[in-house]
This record gives C-alpha cells, sequence and structure tokens, in this order.
C-alpha cells in the first residue's frame, strides 16, 4: 500500500517535471492570437571569405551538350554584396504568433534541364507542393522523411504530381537519375523566409519579444542569433557565414 | 404474399453476400492469413528477433549487426520504416502480411535467406518487434494495398509493346540498361537512402528479388522499392501496360546464363 503512494507520488513529481520544462512547449506547441502592432525583422545573409565565386556544384545532365548545360544552384553568392541565395530563416522558439495561412495556389517545384527550380522550398505545414517534370525525359521525385510519409515516383514530360506535407521536418527532394536534389522545409508556424539572389529576407508581424532568429544553408550550415522585436518597428540584422 | 416474397429476397441477398465473403477470403493469399499476427511484441519475438536476426540487422534495428560489415546489398535498416517489398503504394508503410513473406520467402541475391526453418508463429512473432524499431509505425498506418488488375497472357504483341515501354516512354534502360543487365548510363552512381551504393537489378538473372510471379514483378514497379532509388510508375502507365513492361521485363531473363 504504501509502496505504491510512494509510487503514485513520485510519477506524479515526474509529470510535473516533464509539463513545466520548455523545451517541451518550444518543440510542439504554437498558439496563434491576433498581433495588431508585430514588429518586423529585416536583414541579408552574406558569405564573406571565398564570396564572389561562382556556384562550385557541378554541372547537371549527364547527356546534354555542354552548351545547354545548367549550374545548379548548390551555393550561390550575390558578386555585388555578398548575398546568400537559398538560405532559410526562421524563429525557433516562437510559441504564439499570428494565423498560418495556407497557400491555395500550390508552389510548384519544377525540373528544367534536369535541376530543380527552385531549389529550396519553405512551406507551412498543410501546405500542398505541385512537382512537374518541364523535360522531355524522364525524372524521378524521392523523398527521404520520417514524419511526412516519403515518396518516389517516376516523372515522365509534363506529369504534375501533388503532394502535401502535414508535419514539420526538413525534406530532401531528389532525381536519382540525374543526381540532382532540393530542400523542401515544412514549418510549425508561418514565421519563415528564403532568401532571394540578394540574400535578403523580411519576417513581420512578430509580436514583441526576444527570439532566437535561425539561418540554415545546405552547405554552410545554421548560425543562431538573438534579436529583440519591438511593436511597430523594423528591425535591421545580419547573418554572416565567414 | 407480399412478406414472403420479400423474406425470399432478402434471403438470397444474404446467401449471396455469405457466398461472396467466403470466396473473399478462399481468394486471400494463404501465406499469412493463415496464421495471426500479434499485435503486441511478445517475449517469443524478442528471443526469435535476438538469435536469428540481430546479427544481422542489429540489436536496435539499425541494420549494424557484427556480421553486416562483409556485406552488400546491407541488411535493412528497420529504424526508417523504409520496406522494399510490399503491396502497398510508393513511400507508405508495408502491411504485415508483406513482411511476413519476405522473411518466409528471402530475398535472392542477397545474405537474406527464406526462414521456414523457423515455424509460422515464430516468424509473425518477429514483425511487431520489426516494427517497434521505427517510429515512423507511430505516426503513419500503411496504405491499403495497390489494386492488381487481371493478368494478360503473354504473348509477342504483349512483350513488344512492353519494350516499347522499356525504352521509350519510362526509359528504364537508363538504369537498367538497354539489355537489362544492370549497366545503364546512371546505374554507376546510383545510392539508397542510408548513402550504400546499389546496383540496379539485372533481369537476365532472373531471381527477382521480391518473388518471381508475374504478379510480383508487377507490384515491384507498380509500388516502387522503399529507401531506394527504384521510383514507383503508378502515376505512369495504365493497368495493360503494366503487364505489358511485366511481360518484357521476364522476357529479358535469360536461362542458359542463370544455370552457369
Amino acid at each position: 500500500m504504501k509502496r505504491t503512494l510512494l509510487l503514485y507520488i513520485l510519477s506524479w513529481f515526474l509529470l510535473c517535471n516533464v509539463l513545466s520544462s520548455k523545451g517541451l512547449f518550444a518543440n510542439g506547441l504554437y498558439t496563434e492570437i491576433e498581433v495588431p502592432d508585430g514588429g518586423c525583422v529585416a536583414g541579408y545573409v552574406k558569405c564573406t571569405g571565398n564570396a564572389g565565386a561562382p556556384s562550385i556544384d557541378l554541372y547537371a545532365g549527364w547527356e546534354l551538350p555542354r552548351a545547354s548545360q545548367v549550374i545548379s544552384e548548390k551555393l550561390t553568392v550575390n558578386k555585388v554584396n555578398n548575398g546568400v541565395k537559398n538560405v532559410i530563416v526562421s524563429i525557433s522558439d516562437i510559441e504564439k504568433g499570428k494565423k498560418g495561412v495556407v497557400p491555395q495556389i500550390h508552389p510548384v517545384i519544377d525540373q528544367q534541364r534536369s535541376v530543380f527550380i527552385p531549389r529550396v522550398t519553405a512551406i507551412l505545414a498543410g501546405t500542398t507542393v505541385d512537382l512537374l517534370n518541364g523535360d522531355e525525359e524522364m525524372h524521378n521525385v524521392h523523398t527521404t522523411s520520417m514524419r511526412n510519409q516519403p515518396f518516389n515516383f517516376g516523372m515522365a514530360y509534363k506529369q504534375r504530381i501533388s503532394k502535401k506535407f502535414d508535419f514539420p521536418e526538413t525534406v530532401k527532394l531528389s532525381c536519382d537519375i540525374h543526381k540532382e536534389y532540393a530542400w523542401i522545409v515544412v514549418f510549425g508556424n508561418p514565421y519563415f523566409d528564403v532568401t532571394d539572389r540578394n540574400g535578403y529576407f523580411e519576417i513581420c508581424d512578430i509580436p514583441e519579444g526576444t527570439y532566437k532568429f535561425r539561418v540554415w544553408h545546405e552547405e554552410l550550415g545554421k548560425r543562431e542569433k538573438e534579436v529583440m522585436v519591438r511593436a511597430k518597428k523594423i528591425e535591421n540584422i545580419e547573418f554572416v557565414y565567414e | 404474399m407480399k412478406p414472403k416474397g420479400l423474406f425470399y429476397k432478402f434471403g438470397f441477398l444474404s446467401a449471396a453476400v455469405f457466398s461472396c465473403a467466403v470466396m473473399s477470403v478462399n481468394m486471400r493469399p494463404t501465406t499469412a492469413s493463415a496464421i495471426e499476427i500479434p499485435t503486441e511484441v511478445t517475449e517469443e519475438g524478442k528471443n526469435v528477433y535476438k538469435k536469428y536476426c540481430s546479427p544481422c540487422h542489429g540489436e536496435e534495428g539499425g541494420g549494424d549487426g557484427p556480421l553486416s560489415r562483409s556485406m552488400i546489398p546491407k541488411p535493412r535498416d528497420f529504424t526508417r520504416g523504409a520496406y522494399k517489398f510490399r503491396s502497398t503504394p510508393s513511400g507508405s508503410l508495408p502491411t504485415d502480411e508483406d513482411i511476413f513473406r519476405t522473411i518466409s520467402y528471402g530475398v535472392p541475391n542477397s545474405t537474406m535467406i527464406p526462414w521456414d526453418i523457423l515455424t509460422e508463429e515464430q516468424r509473425a512473432s518477429v514483425i511487431p518487434v520489426l516494427k517497434s524499431f521505427s517510429e515512423a509505425f507511430e505516426y503513419r498506418e500503411p496504405d491499403a494495398p495497390v489494386e492488381v488488375g487481371l493478368p494478360l497472357r503473354p504473348t509477342e504483341r504483349t512483350i513488344l509493346e512492353g519494350k516499347k515501354i522499356y525504352e521509350e516512354k519510362l526509359e528504364c534502360w537508363k538504369c537498367h540498361g538497354v539489355e537489362g543487365r544492370g549497366d545503364g548510363p546512371s546505374a554507376a552512381e546510383q545510392e539508397d537512402d542510408f548513402g550504400f551504393p546499389i546496383k540496379p537489378f539485372d533481369f537476365t538473372t532472373g531471381k527477382f528479388k521480391g518473388g518471381n510471379s508475374p504478379t510480383d514483378v508487377y507490384l515491384r514497379f507498380t509500388t516502387g522499392l522503399n529507401g531506394t532509388p527504384m521510383p514507383s510508375f503508378a502515376k505512369e502507365l495504365s493497368d495493360e501496360e503494366r503487364w505489358y513492361l511485366t511481360h518484357y521485363v521476364m522476357s529479358l531473363v535469360q536461362p542458359e546464363e542463370c544455370e552457369e
């Protein structure tokens, strides 16, 4: 009798501990609230050092004539301001914020000249992505993921496949025939952006507070920075890969 | 008179339904439906796994048992929930029957032997253990198996049609080679999801990994092989075209070479 009582008390303590730990909330739960006067964060991601060098990746498409081969955008650095393209910026520890809107028009990932365009796509969980094949030859689309159901389909010319991604996860999308790949990053909240060809990004309607901003690039890796967001103000930040 | 007529009608209906049910039960493959597959991990299952499976597949199902180092293809890593031989669509988890089938028949051209030295109950008891290694089974459910249409009879015409699909429509030769020897231009650099090199299948050997019947071959390119570069062509082909391709692929087998 005494022992079971002790066990109960112990398990109760454990439960309390688990529930109150911050890690659990930071990972999973996101509550939607009205954000009438949110702040904005804009900035750019740059790469110093060997910057300005053209894309280092190989040529895609083994049987194309040399002139029509395309350079894939593994690492694209702008020559003028060293801005890095295709970096994903997100807020890693946001718990409540604006309502996420799943786009009615599906984002498209096309395969042209054996390269995925765009190379990096960031979407909100629940978004459907359309995969196309614009080449007059066979490709395949092969994803590796754990929570979202992976798939691997052969794609003939002009084939269109719609796939819904329900869980936050980083999904690698590859064509095994031509050894090309792209990334689909699924987020649980709407606070994310992908940098453009100048390395710029913008995230808006953030409730006041201090947040951890995270940038991710497939080659350069992760960086994290704490930023204070004030109401109705635009905060300028800069991430530097060295 | 009326109630009687009604009774007869319903009587006939229920009889028809009953006979249909009996027929569908009879028509199911006899391999796994005959025995019961436990839903929970049992002591017996753990013991069988530890004794017979873990030397290659590893204690934790990571495909990294002590014997795995000298093997190519590598033993399956169960932690991803990626099973090659299924009756379910691309990317889906396998049904219990699919896993049972692979354990019972083994995988030719690999070190996975047919485990018919174990009793059916022992083989079935391992299945929940395998599933417990992957969190994928917590997140997802296996999809319904794909429908296999009525088989066509192989004729010269179906084989010719299949050849067209192989060479022009699906461009299978890019990996499997023009003669089906697994030596296409994209063959050399293929990798599976776990980063190990993998070879496109050589059809001339005739030892199809997922089984030698036409239905098995049909299912392989309809469902794809999860965790490998082999995609599913379910969206590209009609049912008839799939049988054409099946016949062509099976016509590539060269019996003389097999005997050697």
